[in-house]
């Protein structure tokens, strides 16, 4: 439940060692770089990028675009080598000359294979659609034939033809045309072959498309081009299989680019990273912040590297400083920092209450879900999904330990409700509930999300005094206990109202009430009149939130009743497959909506009442996860 | 009779404040959706916006649950 402390550091050195220095610091990946120019201690300019670190930029992300280009074209692109060493630059620029344009030779072969394996099946099947119509006479050698295809909505299109082919070339041409399938009518026009010219002019009109086969088949008689069709058709894998091969020959000769592609972008990272420096005519400093706990780390790999030459000077952090945000939570409750991360960072300073969303979100959603056939299914699909992304860290992994957490709670409500998919536990053993039953007191349960929501807010509360008390914020200070103290008094007049306390808690009830809104509206100054009393109103509101619970919960169980009546009715592996159905959209539901609620009570009605947002995420300066960088010393 | 109406006053209660968060989550949903799309890193915001009108569904929930719970004893 901390943020890391941070220190500021200024490292300083000739400017000859700022290539040496920089590769140290991604390889050590720990710093925080901060650009000069926002730094209020430094007052440099920022170096200056030489021409000779300018053209290596550009040959740099000239060949990263080069290999990453070639690499996208390949299916399976070969990963990474761990240890590879460094990638020699005029090597990969002489392999990039001679064997890039014949892996996009072939890639483009390859494209061009499969297209064909697509395209060839739809010719040989227009085609013989329109075989039937064929004439005769379109064998004699004198004629030759035009096939076409005309949409059906249009028919009057091949009358319009009959009549302009009549005008142009007489008599001596036939068309025959047949329906070949609900929305195209099939022809063939048949011409003599000393007209094809004016004939093909006069074709290629709207409505009206000529079947074009493939070059390599054009001219063919239909019942030849469509055997050769077929013959190629059958030849086409063994050519697609070959060209695979020697694709993928080719990339594995080539392994070592996908590690060049890595050490190429460390390396346009430093030189990214110079443009943050401070410069002097002779000498550099690099501003950041390093957590520090391991500024000592830092410190001794800097002496040992530079033999004492660069300076590492710990800065004392300036008012305007804004130190980047190090979560630093216990295992269990890391996952929890992606929920963290979807709202904002906490502020440098300010309260991480990761921790407390480890303890509260999976309790509200088992009390929300409070099954124990729903919890159990949700428990297995945690420990599967957990087991197969347990070495992958990611939004999934996180939301399985969530969810398994959640699930156990889940069980544990379950059991206080005596839900076993609803009441189907009821119905099978006899199960009964040993606090709440849900489907019958609808009071205690309201009062029982009342009673967690009041809790849950004021341990809000409470927090907010204790930050605002940490950073001597005294109009905070008051504001919050103020907020406390007419909330208390408000819980007593509600108590005593509802018969659970004594009538003569009323009194120092309303005092309470009158002492915490005077309060407040004296320290909000001008508006103070009118946010006071609508603070006091929004608390009261942020506890009626917490009725949520009670109505999630609700439709919850209700849901599930529903699949159980369903399931009782007709044959009984009718009523299982129905209920199973039921019951599988009532657990997503049971999930989704649980979790989204929960979310929501933390970041609306908690988090207001002491979290700040804002910090800046710490984002060390550092590589891909290699073990050698390029050198400046590796270009020319 | 009786029971039948304050039913019917429950579901109205919630049937109303349920069409009034539909829709207001419907116009912050289409907008936060347009603005995910230009900086994704605003998703928690967004999830919290469109989760604020929920509010009122809860309110009319609980009238609801007044209805049943006192004027049904």
């Amino acid at each position: 439940m901390a943020v890391v402390p941070m220190t500021k550091i200024h490292v300083i050195g000739h400017r000859n060692q700022v290539d040496p220095v920089l590769g140290l610091l991604q390889e050590l990946h720990v710093v925080h770089l901060v650009d000069v120019t926002h730094d209020p201690d430094v007052h440099l300019p920022p170096l200056t990028v030489d021409e000779p670190r300018l053209a290596e930029l550009q040959e740099l992300r000239f060949l990263r675009a080069r290999i990453d280009s070639l690499l996208a074209l390949v299916a399976d692109p070969p990963e990474p080598l761990t240890v590879a060493g460094r990638v020699d630059l005029h090597s990969l620029r002489r392999e990039l000359e001679t064997d890039g344009p014949e892996i996009e030779r072939l890639v483009q072969e390859l494209d061009a294979l499969s297209a064909e394996q697509e395209t060839l099946p739809l010719h040989i099947n227009s085609l013989a659609r329109l075989l039937p119509l064929l004439p005769e006479v379109a064998a004699t050698s004198g004629y030759e034939t035009a096939a076409l295809l005309i949409d059906s909505r249009f028919p009057a299109v091949l009358g319009e033809l009959n009549a302009e082919l009549a005008e142009l070339i007489g008599a001596n041409f036939e068309i025959i045309s047949d329906r070949v399938d609900p929305d195209t009518l099939g022809a063939v026009l048949v011409f003599p072959r000393g007209r094809s010219e004016e004939v093909l002019g006069l074709l290629g009109r709207e409505r009206l498309s000529r079947v074009r086969l493939p070059p390599r088949f054009d001219g063919m008689a239909f019942h030849e081009a469509i055997a050769a069709m077929e013959r190629r058709l059958s030849e086409l894998p063994a050519e697609v299989e070959t060209t695979r091969t020697a694709i993928d020959a080719h990339v594995r000769t080539h392994q070592n680019w996908a590690t060049a592609s890595r050490q190429l972008t460390d390396r346009l990272s430093q030189l990214d990273a110079v443009r943050l420096l401070g410069a002097t005519p002779r000498s550099f400093v690099i501003c950041g912040w390093v957590p520090a706990p391991r500024l000592d780390e830092v410190n001794a790999a800097l002496a040992e590297r530079t033999g004492g030459s660069v300076l590492l000077i710990e800065g004392a952090p300036a008012e305007s400083d804004t130190p980047p945000v190090l979560l630093d939570n216990p295992a269990p409750a890391r996952p929890f920092e992606f929920f963290m991360r979807l709202l904002s960072v906490p502020a440098y300073g300010g309260l991480d209450p990761t921790l407390l969303m480890m303890v509260f979100m999976p309790l509200f959603i088992g009390m929300m879900l409070g099954d124990i056939g729903y919890g159990s299914v949700l428990l297995a699909l945690a420990v599967v999904v957990g087991r197969r992304y347990a070495t992958r860290p990611g939004v999934v992994r996180d939301l399985s330990r969530m969810l398994l957490l959640a699930s156990g709670w889940s069980i544990v409500w379950g059991v206080i409700y005596g839900e076993l998919l609803g009441d189907l536990g009821n119905r099978l053993v006899g199960l009964e509930p040993i606090w709440i039953n849900r489907e019958e007191a609808l009071r205690p349960l309201l009062v029982f999300s009342l009673g967690v929501g009041a809790a849950h807010v004021v341990l809000g509360l409470l927090l907010g005094i204790w930050v605002a008390a940490r950073a001597a914020n005294r109009g905070q200070l008051a504001e919050r206990s103020a907020l406390l103290v007419a909330m208390v008094g408000m819980f007593l007049i509600v108590g005593a109202a509802a018969d659970r306390l004594p009538a003569g808690f009323v009194t120092p009830g309303v005092a309470a009430v009158i002492v915490g809104l005077a309060v407040m509206m004296a320290t909000g100054g001008a508006m103070g009149l009118l946010m006071g009393p609508l603070g006091l109103l929004g608390a009261v509101g942020n506890v009626l939130s917490y009725l949520r619970i009670a109505a999630i919960g609700l439709a919850s169980v209700f849901l599930a009743r529903v699949a159980n009546e369903l399931g009782a009715t007709g044959p009984l592996w009718l009523g299982i497959v129905v209920a199973a159905l039921f019951h599988t959209l009532n657990l997503a539901l049971g999930t989704f909506s649980p979790t989204i609620q929960a979310l929501r009570l933390h970041y609306v009605e908690f988090f207001s009442k002491f979290y700040e947002e804002g910090g800046e995420e710490y984002r060390p300066f550092g590589g891909t996860d290699h073990t050698d960088s390029l050198a400046a010393a590796d270009f020319g | 009779m009786e029971d039948g109406l304050l039913a019917i006053g429950a579901g109205i209660a919630v049937g109303l404040a349920a069409l009034a968060t539909g829709y207001a989550q419907a116009k912050i949903g289409s907008a936060g959706v347009g603005a995910i799309t230009e900086k994704p890193e605003l998703s928690g915001r967004i999830i919290l916006l469109i989760a604020i009108p929920e509010t009122l569904v809860i309110l009319g929930f609980a009238v609801a649950a007044m209805i049943l719970v006192l004027l049904g004893e």
